[in-house]
């Protein structure tokens, strides 16, 4: 019978995203400090589903569930956390799309790899205000705001976050992205990260918070 | 001879009883599940005819009468109007259209190779090489003029656009109500007034819905706002199949329908009759790389089983097809070709469109070019055979008889050109003749060609005073960016 902790790494890896709740409660009834679960259990078991997708073992829908699994399981961990401790991560990361923007399946994905790969991410979802960004970024002493746009009409909202961001010295990175968006562009805002997809979006996020 | 490319073959995907029970889904869909409608103003319009809408969720459901009431109001055949009336494109069912691409972000200079932000002159030559290629037939705003005040970028792009090809311009870029109204006027000027315009508009709109299921408020309050102007619409699903709608490319075509059908539906309730193009692109998302598949098999095949669709609905389609290669070359026209010759053998009224790569954002001059040659080669394919008197030719069988040839027949003078399709890129030269004169590839050829048409094509001004009334408009629609008009609600 294999403990609690390998139980819940692999069921992230075999993307147990309907039972998984289950076994992190059983965890808690065993006494598993809650810690231990996530960081040697369920952080490890997304690392293992990231560096599948990357050698390309396996595909987006497999990565998507793992993520899940995670998601689920943390739902459950994490209000067992005692106060003051807090999980390993490689940084928190703030993420939406732009205001007047509802293209959110790029957005998702990013924060899906982010996540696969050990950030902490919080997701605003779609239509984000710009000063929600700042907002945010603030409140949980956020590395990186990560911004997507779809639209050329959109693009602009990027910039809105930013300044203040600077302007405030938050110590906030940006990282931009979405189809009409350019490296230029990036450059341009004073954005420090862009990525053309999801899966450089990654590698740009690690060097932010080098 | 009628304008664009004269179909007489049709392949056939789906059958009858497929395309009934994609309907019936569809209105299970729009009954049972219903769309989220953004706009306050199209929910008001669902909610006084009898549709239920709850204002937190923002979904309606809309009742199967309303979407078959609106299936007969609508327009069935009309006609996409060009600056010169020989480029009028009718959509009659029997003519296919090729469109530009349109309002990609990047482009690649000509001159230096670089890959860069899209500038207004970008625009301007990118119509010009349309206006003269033969396989095109309505232009686009290929590029966005990202070079110009950020508040007129979309106003520049149809005034660049109109001032440089006489073929009829279709646009995506009326997402706002204050756009639409900006672009309608422009459309307006260009007609000589609204009569003429409304007699033989220049420009269209195309719309997309967002999968799944969803219909932003700025876009839907201009579409309203276009329909009631006379401006003719395209509403253009275009779910992933296995991202924003099921991986199963029917699966897919009935989420974009319900889109489609839900946008049709409010547009024929505050428009009787008004003229809209049933539209799709549903290319899947490549699971491995995270990039919209354009250009594949299914990309084409669903396309294709749109356009069957929309003639079931008895409404021209409009469907997509693009490249994720990253230069002109062997995969770009891989790309092309597998996505424009499945939808066009199935009857693609529109297709949209020739010229941009990676999947719709970057500009090459050189892929137009490139393109305009795949759809000559597939024209071809789906011109239609017919055996007769004429075709058969056993007359001259018998007078060359056997052993001779028949090049110098008055039978092949007279069907050789018409027959055979003839390539302006496509170099069937022996590798002598070839090697002496550069080993040209197609790409260089294409680029050669563009140069010839930037230095040589010219076009028909608009008139003075139109000119002047476009640019007009867009200096009054100058504004700061932002703190204006926010088109969510």
């Amino acid at each position: 019978m294999e403990d609690a902790v390998t139980r819940l790494r692999n069921a992230v890896i075999n993307y147990e995203m309907e039972t998984i709740a289950d076994l992190a409660k059983q965890a808690l009834k065993e006494g598993v400090n809650p810690l231990v679960a996530i960081e040697k259990g369920l952080a490890e078991g997304i690392k293992t589903v990231g560096e599948k997708f990357g050698k390309g073992e396996i595909f987006l829908p497999e990565l998507v569930m793992g993520a899940e699994a995670m998601k689920a399981a943390l739902a459950v961990l994490e209000p067992a956390v005692p106060s003051g401790q807090h999980r390993a991560s490689a940084g928190k990361v703030v993420i939406g799309t732009v205001q007047d923007d509802i293209h959110e399946i790029g957005k998702n994905l990013v924060s899906t790899m982010l996540s696969s790969n050990g950030f902490e991410v919080i997701d605003l979802g779609v239509n984000v205000p710009s000063p929600e960004f700042v907002k945010k970024s603030e409140e949980h002493g956020a590395k990186i705001v990560a911004m997507s746009a779809l639209m050329t009409t959109t693009m602009p909202r990027m910039a809105e976050v930013i300044g203040p961001i600077k302007k405030k010295k938050l110590g906030v990175k940006a990282l931009v992205g979405g189809a009409p968006v350019t490296d230029t562009y990036a450059k341009e805002i004073g954005a420090e990260g862009y990525s053309g997809d999801a899966s450089s979006a990654v590698e740009v996020a690690k060097k932010l918070v080098r | 001879m009628a304008y664009g490319i004269k179909r007489g073959i049709r392949f056939q995907i789906l059958s009858d009883e497929d395309l009934d029970r994609i309907h019936w889904s569809t209105l299970h869909i729009l009954e049972k599940i219903g769309v989220q409608v953004d706009s306050p103003a199209c929910r008001k319009l669902l909610k006084d005819n009898g549709c239920t809408v709850d204002e937190k969720t923002r979904i309606a459901k809309i009742p199967s009468y309303l979407v078959e009431e609106a299936l007969i109001k609508k327009k069935g055949a009309f006609t996409l109007a060009g600056r010169n009336p020989k480029y009028d494109a009718k959509l009659d069912m029997n003519h296919s259209y090729m469109t530009a691409n349109g309002n990609g972000a990047v482009a690649v200079d000509f001159e230096t190779g670089e890959r860069r932000g899209s500038m207004k002159k970008d625009v301007v030559n990118s119509s010009r090489i349309i206006d003269a290629l033969e396989n095109v037939h309505i232009h686009w705003p290929m590029v966005s003029s990202t070079d110009q005040h950020p508040s007129v970028v979309h106003l520049h792009d149809l005034d660049a656009s109109l001032n440089n090809t006489e073929k009829h311009v279709m646009y995506e870029t009326g997402v706002t109500l204050s756009d639409a109204k900006d672009l309608t006027e422009m459309g307006y000027i260009a007609a000589g007034g609204e009569k003429e315009y409304r007699q033989r508009p220049l420009t269209s709109c195309l719309q997309c819905t967002y999968a799944p299921l969803q219909h932003d408020a700025g876009v839907m309050d201009a579409s309203l706002y276009f329909a009631k102007a006379g401006v003719p619409l395209v509403f253009f699903g275009m779910p992933q199949p296995g991202a924003t709608g099921p991986a199963t490319l029917v699966g897919s075509l009935a989420v974009g329908n319900a889109e489609v059908l839900s946008a049709l539906t409010m547009i024929q309730l505050d428009t009787p009759g008004a003229s809209i193009i049933y539209g799709m692109g549903n290319a899947p998302l490549d699971m491995r790389t995270t990039v919209r598949a354009g250009g594949s098999p299914e990309h084409a095949i669903s396309s294709a089983m749109a356009t069957e669709l929309a003639h079931y609905y008895g409404m021209p389609s409009c469907v997509g097809v693009s490249a994720t290669a990253k230069v002109p070359g062997d995969q770009s026209v891989l790309e092309y070709y597998t996505g424009c010759v499945g939808p066009l053998m199935a009857g693609a009224d529109l297709m949209c469109g020739v010229g941009l790569l990676e999947d719709s954002s970057c500009l090459h001059y050189e892929e137009i070019v490139m393109d305009n040659e795949i759809i000559g080669a597939i024209a071809r394919l789906i011109r239609g055979e017919w055996a007769d008197e004429d075709t058969l030719a056993l007359d001259v069988i018998e007078k060359v008889g056997v052993g001779k040839n028949f090049l110098a027949q008055r039978h092949t003078v007279d069907h050789f050109k018409s027959e055979h399709f003839k390539p302006t890129l496509i170099d069937r030269r022996s590798y002598d003749a070839w090697s002496q004169t550069g080993s040209k590839t197609l790409r260089d050829a294409a680029r050669d060609r563009v140069k010839k048409i930037l230095a040589e094509h010219k076009v028909a001004p608009i008139a003075a005073d139109r000119q002047k009334g476009l640019t007009a408009v867009i200096e009054k629609a100058k504004k700061p960016m932002w703190g204006g008009e926010s088109k969510v609600q």
